[in-house]
């Protein structure tokens, strides 16, 4: 991990182009010096056929003293380093440096060897080969050239008669200049390419470290920093996605990964409480159930004893009265703790109702509950556990009771065949943003249904909210007080994408819509206007009403206030204070949904209560088709 | 000594006292034991008319002492209390050869008819699962 990526891309790419430019550098001097010698070659054979020509006449004359003098003459010029001329037999005829004539050069040297490599030597090869370089005791580098005198009639014909006409050659011209420029220039070349070799790559190589700090060093560092905080737990870690690409991407990736993470953690943890309730109760009961078990039995022993002060009995009463209210708690837990998958077979929901009736009839006359029955005739059977039915209608009516309170009243207990359109009743049990992100929030229920969790944006503000997630109802729920009529972005709350929908506009007012994935990735909508009651699920609509068995319970007593309506399915939530533990609706529900069913609720303050439990009736038209 | 008519076996004191008390109180003679092993190798299981026993002992389950039980003595009715009131377990019970099964807590009123019913030979099934 020390060995940082940036440095080893700086290191790689570094090497790469500091080969790649030394190698052009070597390519391009080496060009270069090929192109100058072969210019000074050029330069060099140009010299020599012009000495050649001057000294012409002195040849043809035989003036071998003016000859010598023009030849030293010539060889004075600075950039000329020698001139001199063999004669056939390899002997030097004259010479700019007067101490080496008459001098003899064996057909090997190298001033020789171009020509003489084979036996009969070439008359006059192309000018590179005649050109050769060769070094000096000291070091300087010079490039000599040599230059063919062929015989030519009027040489056979001079007075001098020096050459005969048989003969094609007659010496040699060699003419010899110093390479001290050229090796100058090049090693002026060499340093400036070298030096700029060495600039470009420090440049590229700073360059790219800049580059991959910005672009990879930093994002990675983000990314290496967020997963050290989300191994320490920290599940809120978000990562700036600056890295663009697909640093950026990852950044994303790893954004909407730590969002799910954390609610699947909320979710384990809801769940987790749920199961560790079940636990606790199973355990309190056991234990409490002992302890209450000599309450009672001795409380209860006492009171059968005849001779016992009317006060004291009315004393004990309430000892055996309360210790059985407390019995009943402790069973109403066991019960939540042990909710089963319900065990179906075709059921008339009116016999349920009759037996469930019974069971309550006697607690109801105690409390001057009139109980009118309104059963329909043909309801036909349904898919259903009967006494895990016949548990909800009883919880029904006692808690109907309850809320009638002392005074009684009147409780109706109907069932029918209906048919239910899908608006405002139909439950979105599956909600998802375009990229798959879970929406449902189990944390957060409306009407004991998980609600539908979006992230609405307004005003540079942005705030969690709860969609009801009964399809046509609108009882959302908002994190944070929201203003009534703005046109509110809806985003995912785990990966941030828009669920706002470009090409859609609300029916009712006109804003833009927006839309999660429902059950089969159906597209269900809303208008993003806060207060708009626009909704439409395209397809449940086209499917239309469904045919289901309704059982209603409805009272006429106090009535449920509105914030207590979207709790009242909730574990735990009583509005009874001592007299009960908040599980007797818990449970209905957990039974309900067990069975597909919906639980619907309708309160009125003062007036009374409506509960309406609905099973749907596909799955019982099977049942009778296989009855 | 060991004549007695009703033995009582439960791991919590209470419950046994309890229980000893509205029996006593009605008449009849109780022993007690507070684990399957010493209830089953009480002197006074050989004897005895009835036997109430926990369902949930810190050696072993009722369930297994009333299956030994009813192994040595076909003919001794137990009756089965528990903590945990369920319909399947009152039905587990039952199938087991219990008498009958008396949900914690109950009334002195409550034990007495479900002990005198045992005691007559007439068992609380159809009642049970009604």
């Amino acid at each position: 991990m020390r060995t940082r990526i940036g440095l080893q891309i700086v290191l790689a790419v570094g090497l790469v182009t500091a080969l790649s430019i030394g190698l052009l550098a070597t390519v391009t001097l080496r060009t270069h010096r090929q192109e100058m010698i072969a210019q000074l070659t050029r330069n060099a054979d140009l010299l020599s056929e012009t000495v050649k020509r001057s000294t012409e006449d002195y040849m043809l004359e035989n003036r071998r003293d003016r000859l010598g003098r023009q030849i030293e003459a010539i060889g004075r010029d600075q950039r000329i380093e020698r001139v001199r001329v063999f004669n056939k037999q390899g002997r030097i005829v004259f010479s700019s440096d007067a101490s080496e004539v008459g001098h003899a050069l064996d057909k090997q040297a190298e001033s020789c060897f171009t020509c003489h490599a084979q036996d009969r030597p070439l008359e006059k090869p192309p000018v590179h080969d005649r050109a050769r370089i060769f070094a000096t005791e000291s070091g300087r580098r010079l490039l000599g050239i040599v230059n063919p005198i062929q015989n030519q009639p009027a040489c056979t014909t001079a007075a001098c008669h020096a050459h005969g006409p048989d003969e094609t050659m007659l010496g040699v011209l060699d003419v010899t200049v110093s390479l001290d420029d050229v090796d100058r220039q090049i090693a002026a070349s060499r340093t400036r390419i070298v030096g700029l070799a060495i600039g470009s790559v420090a440049v590229a190589g700073l360059l790219l470290w800049w580059l991959s700090r910005r672009l990879v060093s930093r994002p990675v560092a983000a990314l290496t920093a967020g997963t050290r905080r989300i191994a320490a737990g920290d599940l809120t870690t978000t990562i700036p996605a600056t890295g663009g690409y697909e640093l950026g991407e990852l950044a994303h990736a790893f954004n909407a990964m730590t969002a799910r993470l954390s609610e699947a953690q909320r979710q384990l943890t809801q769940a987790d409480k749920l199961a560790s309730v079940g636990r606790l109760a199973a355990g309190v009961a056991h234990e409490i159930n002992n302890p209450l078990t000599g309450v009672l039995s001795y409380a209860s022993l006492l009171l059968e004893r005849a001779h016992i002060d009317p006060e004291l009995r009315a004393d004990l009463e309430v000892i055996v009265r309360e210790t059985k209210r407390c019995r009943e708690i402790v069973r109403g837990l066991l019960d939540f703790a042990r909710q089963t998958p319900p065990r179906r077979q075709p059921t008339d929901l009116n016999d349920v109702v009759r037996r469930a009736v019974t069971v309550v009839m006697n607690q109801l006359q105690l409390r001057h509950v009139a109980l009118g029955l309104d059963l329909a005739d043909d309801l036909p059977a349904v898919q259903a556990d009967p006494s895990q039915m016949e548990q909800v209608v009883v919880n029904l009516l006692l808690n109907a009771a309850d809320a009638l309170g002392e005074r009684g009243g009147t409780i109706r207990l109907a069932s029918c065949q209906a048919r239910i359109a899908p608006r405002g009743h139909e439950p979105i049990r599956h909600a998802a943003c375009p990229k798959g992100c879970d929406l449902l929030d189990v944390g957060t229920h409306v009407g004991g249904l998980a609600a539908i969790r979006i992230l609405r944006e307004h005003g540079g503000r942005e705030w969690g909210f709860c969609l009801d997630p009964v399809y046509g109802r609108f009882s959302h729920v908002s994190a944070e007080p929201c203003e009534e009529g703005v046109v509110a972005p809806v985003a995912c709350p785990q990966c941030r994408v828009t669920l706002v929908e470009p090409d859609s506009k609300c029916e009712r007012c006109g804003a833009s819509t927006f839309a999660i994935c429902g059950p089969d990735d159906e597209p269900i909508r809303w208008c993003t206007r806060t207060g708009c009651h626009f909704t439409w699920w395209e397809a449940r609509e086209h499917r239309g009403a469904a045919p289901v068995v309704e059982v209603s319970v409805e009272d006429n007593g106090r009535g449920i206030s509105s914030e207590h309506l979207a709790k009242i399915f909730e574990p735990f939530f009583t509005t009874k204070g001592t007299r009960g533990v908040g599980l007797g609706l818990a449970v209905t529900w957990g039974i309900i949904e067990s069975h597909g069913g919906t639980i619907e609720v309708e309160s009125e303050q003062g007036r009374g209560s409506r509960f309406t439990v609905r099973l749907p009736l596909a799955a019982a038209e099977q049942a009778r088709d296989a009855a | 000594m060991n004549e007695c008519d009703v033995l009582v076996i439960d791991d919590e004191p209470v419950v046994r006292d309890a229980v000893r008390r509205v029996l006593q109180a009605h008449g009849l003679r109780v022993a007690t034991a507070e684990d399957a092993t010493s209830g089953l190798s009480h002197p006074a299981l050989a004897g005895c008319r009835l036997v109430l026993c926990d369902l949930m002992l810190p050696d072993r389950s009722g369930t297994e002492v009333l299956q030994e039980i009813l192994r040595r003595y076909p003919s001794l009715p137990v009756v089965l209390i528990t903590g945990y009131a369920t319909r399947d377990e009152a039905r587990l019970a039952l199938e087991a050869g219990a008498v009958d099964f008396l949900a914690k807590p109950f009334e002195a009123k409550e034990l007495m008819e479900s002990v005198q019913r045992a005691l007559a030979g007439r068992p609380a099934t159809q009642e049970e699962e009604a």
